[in-house]
């Protein structure tokens, strides 16, 4: 499998710390990634990094097999900050308005927007299901609807890599579940990339492919059957860590057959 | 009928007409930037930088150059210097507002004191003055309007983009810096034209209180700008056709009839 984040020997300062230590990780096409970790451990850090936002004090990063330094197809990579729960909701900016800022780069400053764009912006409107949401603002929207909005935008530009930090904090079980469904939906169809920094270590494990346990050091593993080895996490979260896990609850389906 | 007959008269007059096509271009303008402002969360900078103007407008009267030349030096040095004293962490917005106001504000009073012989000019850039304005000052309010309009419609969706969330921004390879230092210099522009309409003491009204007025009308960002401008353009007409009417403070009735805008708005919202 063809890597599309490369990562090695990465070492981030956040001030006089180290947040980030000598780093070394790939991530595949296609794969559908956990990043976890406690509090503090550097996964914001690790995000911010492996999209330019944070200077490296030593090791490299190579996104789609270009160096990050020259890297040009930032269009070809969707964000949903922590920005997507902390915004301004009296910002006048309705959903279709929001999502067509997805549309925004570096190649077509100063031109008038396209036909195309709009109904780019129809898609992605249409594949997040909030397409009858299109003309309310933003901030008359709940928790889940402005999620899924700000997914949008990330994807109305069609990119190859999907990264969202902590995009389910506040949301209840039911909502935080149907979200993580639709993302792995949208994985397993069109074949994207995606990393989520969550808390939610039974999310993660039922429902992507690999995790990467941050805590200044990165430790990666495949999730086999829900699962992934003690070790891993002992490393992230400390010897004393134990993850108690029920098996028959990871492929949470609605009652009513909703996907 | 005599009322009507004096309303459409004045209209004869070459210099209510100037003044009604000078106070609507800087209207238009000072609206759309304000409310790019208001949204920044930096209403305050106006104030600051239009009072660090009156620096620059003394040195011209002293010096004996267009003090609106003057003006918009100063503002756009002092944009840029609140700007940079942010980024470097030399002070908070606030304090870097205020440390700017009183150093161009207490540059102006200096030369005033130096200078016994232009008291009565700077009263019309303190307080505005729309009425007197000549057709070379006409011909430059419009360029310089024009040019911000043009500005704001090619780059319309950047500048909404950068406002709204400045990391993303820069992530989908915005030029975020380049476009700030940019606005700022139109923001210290527009500032120096509105002077010339409403005066130092009270631009901030004319490029805060249209786009406040809009944002209470909770629509889409497009709906936002146009209602805003339209809040504006209708303010400083009213206000310049009123005071010629009335023979009352221009920049006064211009800023009464935009706050009224805004309590009617606001009181519909909630009321309605």
């Amino acid at each position: 499998m063809e890597p599309i984040i490369e990562v090695k020997g990465l070492t981030v300062r956040r001030g006089p710390t180290e947040a980030l230590t000598n780093v070394t990780f790939e991530v595949d096409r296609g794969d559908y990634v956990g990043i976890v970790g406690p509090n503090g451990g550097g996964k914001t850090t690790l995000v911010l990094a492996l999209l330019g936002l944070l200077p490296r004090a030593s090791g490299s990063i190579r996104i789609m097999g270009q160096d990050i330094d020259t890297f040009d197809q930032w269009e070809k990579v969707g964000y949903v900050s922590q920005f997507a729960i902390n915004f301004d909701p009296q910002f006048p900016l309705t959903v279709r308005e929001l999502v067509g800022l997805g549309r925004v780069n570096r190649r077509n400053i100063g031109r008038f927007r396209t036909k195309e764009d709009w109904e780019s912006v129809g898609s992605a409107l249409e594949l997040m299901g909030i397409a009858e949401l299109a003309d309310r603002r933003i901030g008359t929207l709940s928790g889940g609807q402005r999620q899924r909005a700000f997914v949008a935008k990330a994807l109305v530009s069609d990119p190859e890599l999907l990264v969202l930090d902590e995009p389910v904090t506040g949301f209840d079980p039911v909502t935080q579940e149907r979200f993580f469904m639709q993302l792995a939906n949208l994985n397993q169809s069109k074949g994207l990339t995606i990393l989520i920094v969550s808390h939610d270590l039974t999310a993660v494990f039922c429902r992507m492919s690999r995790v990467l346990c941050v805590n200044r050091e990165v430790h990666g593993a495949t999730i086999v059957d829900g699962t992934v080895p003690d070790d891993v996490l002992k490393k992230g979260y400390g010897e004393h860590f134990h993850f108690a896990f029920h098996e028959h609850k990871c492929r949470g389906e609605f009652a009513d057959g909703r996907p | 009928m005599e009322g009507l007959e004096i309303l459409t008269s004045m209209f004869d007059y070459q210099f209510v007409r100037m003044a009604l096509v000078g106070g609507t271009l800087a209207a238009i303008v000072s609206a759309w930037i304000g409310l790019f402002l208001i949204l920044r969360k930096e209403s305050m900078l106006v104030d600051g930088v239009a009072h660090t103007a009156f620096g620059g407008v003394a040195v011209g009267l002293l010096l004996g150059f267009d003090p609106m030349l003057g003006a918009v030096a100063v503002s756009a040095a002092a944009v840029l210097g609140i700007t940079y004293m942010r980024r470097k962490g030399m002070a908070q917005s606030d304090s870097a507002v205020a440390v700017m106001m009183a150093t161009g504000f207490s540059l102006g009073m200096i030369i005033v004191s130096l200078a016994n012989g232009f008291n009565v000019d700077l009263m019309t850039y303190l307080f505005g003055s729309i009425l007197t304005v000549s057709r070379t000052d006409l011909l430059v309010l419009s360029a310089l309007a024009l040019f911000i309009i043009g500005f704001m419609v090619f780059f319309y969706k950047e500048m909404l983009a950068i406002t709204f969330d400045e990391d993303g921004a820069r992530l989908q390879g915005l030029p975020v810096q380049a476009m700030t230092v940019a606005f700022n210099l139109l923001v210290a522009v527009t500032i120096a034209l509105s002077i010339k309409v409403i005066g130092i003491i009270l631009v901030v009204a004319l490029m805060v209180l249209p786009g406040l007025t809009a944002l209470q009308l909770g629509r889409s960002f497009k709906a936002t700008v146009v209602a805003s401008t339209a809040f504006g353009t209708i303010a400083a007409l009213a206000g310049i056709v009123l005071s010629v009417l009335f023979n009352v403070s221009t920049s006064g009735v211009i800023v009464f009839t935009a706050a009224g805008i805004f309590l009617f708005v606001a009181a519909y919202r909630r009321l309605g």
